[in-house]
Order: structure tokens, then sequence, then C-alpha cells
């Protein structure tokens, strides 16, 4: 936060810009280093992330939902996110040279109704062959910064990568936000519209003897996943 | 409770009718609605059915194998997804029975080479009271999930040691063989008690009667003991240790409250020609607060009116017997709005209010009233499936979380699993104060003395 007082005009010089932060560096210690840990691990507090499924169905939309989003992200060397600013530090050509791997459990998302929810988790399971393919998985390839940035707010990213589902691995792209918290959190959340059928999955159309419901193939998943620098 | 299964003759008919309707229904289409079951239906030939899954699967081990390690095995072979892959005692001859019950099983007369077969991920321990709390420590420290028979064990240093080690073995489940506590009517009715539908709690009552000698015959007389150690103080903790324990772990789940003292009285009066000393015959009264008491009899001498358990509150009764229950109001007491469509059931001179898990006023006007069916399942049955999916669902849970937390903290997992939906049952601090409770009610019975309760034997 003591960068906050430090403004840098845009006329300033490059040179100049890096023997001010060489300076701030050196004379506020640890607390202002920029890019000092790009590391972020998952909070395995409880309730700490959430991910929620939307679908739709002939009967009535659904919803299921899960707590738990493991993994981490780096952001790569140099890379600093300081919401005070307008921009974040060290991205090139706006692109943050970052790694990511999100780890979701498929067991660990309920479906959000009050009768017999097992039914509900147990088609989606069998849909994603959840015997097989335990987790769902993305592995992060580009994260490119999107501005305007307005100073206090979360960081526009967009994000591209692998996310595999039951077994199939597609390439995906979606916006995320990246929200700075207290005590060296972070929050990335998003939304990323798929089709069951692009992972081998058939709706589920279960019978419930009142006649078919069928579930459509669009579905949006939600998240939002708290990170902790890692110390 | 080992014997609530013991469905006198006209329910094991109504059962057997049941049955065969249900049976029918499925075939002809029909859909089958239950508090305990899933969503079934039989429908034409091809299509798929909906129902809920069956748990991921959890290889079993059985230590112990005499007659309710055999009714066990016999839960366990009817479960989807719960195979016996283990099988332990030290007596070859229950030994060799028992495998018939669970072809391909291993079996083992050491109870620590089954705890060191990687195979085996839960064992059930039906051995003598006594001995489980050696063989359960071990079992957990082997990593495996635990369902311990009740009592937990004959002392109260032996059941505190077992809860002590169910309790730091956070990565697994520990179940404590009270039945009841994952009955589909338990988990029914407890909301509907402890909601005050009954009143202010004024007194309990229960009673479990039966003709039976606990005697028996054997082809050795060192195995005659061994079958027989109930019969004698050192070696048992009486009809209320052994037995009682599960009735007087119900009335207090359902009361919601510890006792603070318990009276007892007891005599041997028909079983006297075989050398016992433990008596045939007890009562007991539990003090609750507030002055509500709890009035206990059992006896192996008369089976008049069997088994059951009375609750007496200021606006209604309660009855619950062979896990059906019967509500008798209080004529000042005000309705609730829904008896008048509720079944209704004549006893003697008062007329019970059937407590049934999907009545409703639809099934009344429509002729359509559900009925008191047997439940499909024992109750052994149902305990032993919540201990299945619990603890299948718990190491699917575990596995995840080090997965997405590779350096996780213990104390965030253990919150993490607070987030499961479990099945209901009996966990280690259930099954603690359970035994603590019988083991001084049979004190007190025997000593014809008042006991009263210290806080510390509860607590860890």
């Amino acid at each position: 936060m003591k960068l906050l007082v430090i403004r840098t005009p845009n006329q300033l010089r490059l040179s100049t810009a890096l023997a001010i932060l060489a300076a701030l560096v050196f004379s506020l210690g640890p607390v202002a280093r920029a890019g000092a840990q790009t590391l972020y691990k998952s909070s395995s507090q409880p309730h700490a992330s959430s991910v929620r499924v939307n679908g739709t169905s002939t009967a009535h939309d659904w919803e299921m939902e899960g707590v738990f989003i493991g993994g981490t992200l780096d952001f790569g060397a140099g890379v600093k996110l300081d919401q005070a600013q307008a921009d974040p530090a060290g991205l090139q050509d706006n692109k943050a040279p970052a790694k990511a791997h999100v780890i979701i459990p498929v067991r660990s998302i309920h479906a959000k109704v009050d009768h017999l929810p097992e039914v509900m988790d147990g088609l989606m399971q069998k849909a994603m062959k959840a015997d097989k393919f335990a987790t769902i998985e993305f592995t992060l390839t580009s994260l490119t910064f999107k501005g305007p940035h307005t100073a206090g707010k979360p960081f526009n990213f967009e994000t591209a990568g692998e996310l595999s589902i039951a077994g199939v691995t597609n390439k995906v792209s979606f916006p995320v936000t990246i929200d700075c918290l207290e005590e060296g959190k972070i929050k990335v959340s998003g939304s990323a519209p798929l089709k069951m059928t692009a992972y081998g999955i058939e709706p589920p159309a279960p019978n419930f003897g009142l006649g078919l419901m069928k579930c459509g193939d669009d579905v949006k998943i939600n998240f939002d996943w708290t990170l902790k620098e890692r110390k | 409770m080992k014997n609530k299964d013991d469905l006198p003759e006209s329910n094991r008919r109504d059962f057997l009718k049941n049955a065969s309707l249900a049976a029918l229904m499925a075939l002809a289409g029909e859909m089958k609605l239950r508090a305990d079951q899933a969503v079934q239906t039989a429908t034409n030939a091809g299509a798929a059915l909906t129902k809920i899954p069956p748990p991921p699967p959890v290889n079993f081990g059985v230590i112990g194998l005499n007659d309710w390690g055999r009714e066990i095995l016999k839960s366990l072979a009817v479960m989807p997804s719960a195979p016996v892959v283990a099988l332990c005692d030290h007596y070859g001859a229950a030994l060799r029975r028992a495998a018939k019950e669970a072809p391909g099983a291993k079996t083992y007369e050491d109870y620590k080479a089954l705890l060191g077969d990687p195979n085996v991920q839960a064992v059930v321990i039906a051995t003598p009271t006594g001995t489980h709390r050696e063989i359960a420590l071990a079992a957990l420290a082997a990593g495996k999930h635990v369902y311990c028979e009740a009592p937990l064990a004959d002392t109260i240093d032996d059941a505190k040691a077992i809860a002590r080690a169910a309790r730091e073995a956070v990565k697994l489940v520990f179940q404590a063989g009270l039945q009841q506590r994952s009955h589909p009517e338990v988990d029914f009715l407890l909301p509907f008690i402890r909601s005050g539908a009954l009143g202010r709690n004024v007194m309990a009552r229960a009673q479990w009667h039966k003709r039976d000698s606990w005697s028996r015959t054997a082809p050795t007389p060192e195995r005659e003991e061994e079958l027989n150690r109930r019969l004698h103080k050192a070696t048992s903790i009486g009809l209320l240790g052994e037995e009682g324990i599960h009735q007087i772990d119900i009335v207090s789940c359902f009361l919601h409250k510890r006792p603070k003292a318990v009276t007892g009285f007891s005599s041997l009066i028909l079983w006297t020609d075989d050398g016992r000393d433990v008596p045939d015959t007890v009562q007991a009264v539990f003090e609750y607060p507030a002055g509500v008491n709890f009035l206990y009899d059992m006896t192996l001498c008369n089976s008049f009116e069997q088994a059951y358990e009375v609750y007496l509150g200021s606006d209604a009764a309660l009855m619950m017997r062979d896990f059906k229950a019967w509500m008798f109001k209080e004529v000042s007491a005000a309705l609730l709005g829904w008896e008048p469509y509720a079944r209704h059931d004549v006893f003697y001179k008062e007329t019970g209010i059937g407590l049934v898990a999907n009545a409703s006023k639809q099934n009344t006007l429509l002729g359509t009233a559900v009925s008191f069916q047997p439940y499909e399942h024992t109750p052994l049955y149902y305990a032993l499936e919540a201990f299945l999916i619990n603890a299948g669902q718990q190491a699917g849970a575990v596995k995840d979380f080090f997965q997405m937390y590779p350096d996780g903290d213990l104390k965030d997992l253990v919150e993490n699993l607070k987030t499961l939906k479990t099945k209901p049952a009996a966990n280690w601090q259930d099954g603690l104060e359970a035994t603590v409770m019988a083991i001084k009610a049979n004190e007190a019975a025997v000593t014809k003395q008042k006991i009263t309760f210290e806080k510390e034997w509860f607590e860890l």
C-alpha cells in the first residue's frame, strides 16, 4: 500500500521509473517488492471457493454446486497485481507468463434440490464417467490482461487453456476477473459456457415414470476460486 | 437391537404379503415411493431405471463370526458395493462356517493378519465386548474404517480409549453399532419428538422382555464357556449392558439429554441351574434433568409385550415398537391439523395415531393411505449401509482433498469433511455415551444402588 504515495506520470522515462523502483525495493523492504511472490495455491479452507453448474431441461432449470477448487496459479516472474495501480506490473504485450492447473473433484459437486439429490448426483456422475475420470481439470495456456482497469477494482483477464472433462480435452477460452483480497489472497472468478456433447457426455434423460425429462446440451460453469499467496 | 428383526408371526405374514405385492407392482409398472428408498421406476423393457446409484464400493473385513457376525455377513451379502474380502475368527469351525456366507473372502485366524491385508478398507468388529479395545485401536492404526459393535467396551477406560483413537483418526469413519440411530423410522421421528409435538417431557418407559436362557451349547467345554461369557459377571455387563444399551441409547437420543443418575434392581429368578451369576431380570430408573425419569425393565423370564419404548409428554404419548410409532393425544391437547387424516389403530382402550413417513391427506382421501409396511431391511442392514456410504464418501473426500491441496492442513480437512452429507449413524461420541450409561446401569442394578453419573466419564 505504500506504493500508493508514488504517482508515476506517463511521461516519466523508463530508466527513472526503474531507479525509483529500485530505491523502493531497498528502502521499503519486502512489503513493496514488486513481483517477489507470484505463486498462489488454492485455499483449503471450507467454502473458500465455489463452483456452480447451471443447466436447463425440458422440465425445469437445474443447478449443481461444489465448494472445492484445488490447484495452483503462478503469474510468472515479475508479475505483480496491485489493484491500486492502473495495470498489473510485469506483463509483456498484456500477457502474463502464467501457469495454472485447476482441479475440481466430480463427486464434490452436488445437486441443489431438496428431494433425493443423490439421484441427480448419481445421474451426473454416471454421465461424466466419474468412476474413470474423477476430476475436472483445467490447464492454463495463456492469461491476457484486458484493460482498461479502474484503480481499486478487480482486474479483467482473458484466459485460454485446456479443459478436461470425462476423459475428453478441449481448448477453451473465457474471461475471468482477479480480485486481490486481504492477507495475500486473491479470488479468480469467471464463467465458462460449454456443451456436454463436446465432452462426450450424453445429456441425461432420466425417466421418472412421469414422462421423459431431457437435459439441455448447454451448461454454464460459474466459479469463484480463492487462492493464497504461497509463503 | 439385535432381536428387533425377530418379527412376530403376524408381521412376518404381512411382510411376505407386502413383499410379493411390491414385486407385482414392480412388474406392472407401478411406482413405489418410500422414505427410505430410491425413486425406482420399472417401466417397459429396456427403459433406463432412475434410482439412487450404488455407493462407491468399500471392501469389508469381518472380525468375530459367531451368530451376530454371521448376521452381519448376511446383511453385507445383499448390499450393493459391500464385498466381504476377509474374515477372521480364532475358532476354526466358526471361520469355516462363515466362509460359506462370503465365498472368495480370505480367512484369517489372527485379526492382526486381517488388518495387514491391504485389500481390506473397512472392518466390522463383532467379537466379545472385552476384546473390542485391542482390535479397534489396531484397526484404526492400520487405516481401516471401523464399525464396532455396541457396547464399545465393558469398562469406561476401554470405551474412552476407543473413542479417543476414533476421534484422532480424522481420515477414517468410526461407527458404533447402535443400529437404531441409522434406522429410517428413527430419522423420521427424531425431529418430530424434538420439535415438542408431545408437549413437555413427562417421563419415558421401555421394556425388553424375552423368554430365553441366553445360554449356548458347543462341542467343547472351552468353547461353551467362551460362548456363554454373558452369563458371568466377571465377563459380562449383563442384560442392561449387553442388550439394554440400544434402548438406553435411543431414549437418551429422543430425550436429547444425558441422565444425571441411575438406580437399579436385579434378580436371578428363572435360569438358576446352569451356574450363572448374571441376573435374568433387571429394572433401572434413569433420572434426567427437569424431573424426567426413564423407567426400564428387562427380563429373560417372560416375553409379554416384548420390546418397546413409550414417551409421555404433557400433550401426547408416543409408542415405538418394531420400528413403528403411534401417538396417543390428550383430549385437551390442541390438534396439529393432520391427525384426522392419519392412520388410526386401536390398542385396548386407546386409539393410536400412526406416525408413518410419507403419509398425506391426499392419500387418506383417495383411500390409498400409506400402510404400516415393515421396513424392507433389518435395523442392522440400515446401520451397515450407513457405514458403507459414509466410509466410501469419506475415503473419496480425503483423496480429493489431498489431490486438490497436496500439503493441506488437517484442520481444514476436518472442516471440509463436515460438509459431507452423511447418513445418520452413531459416532464415537454416541458410542462412548451409550456405553458409559449401560455399564453404570448394570453396575447400579447388580449392586442395587443409585449411581450419579460423573461428567468426566463421558469426556475424553
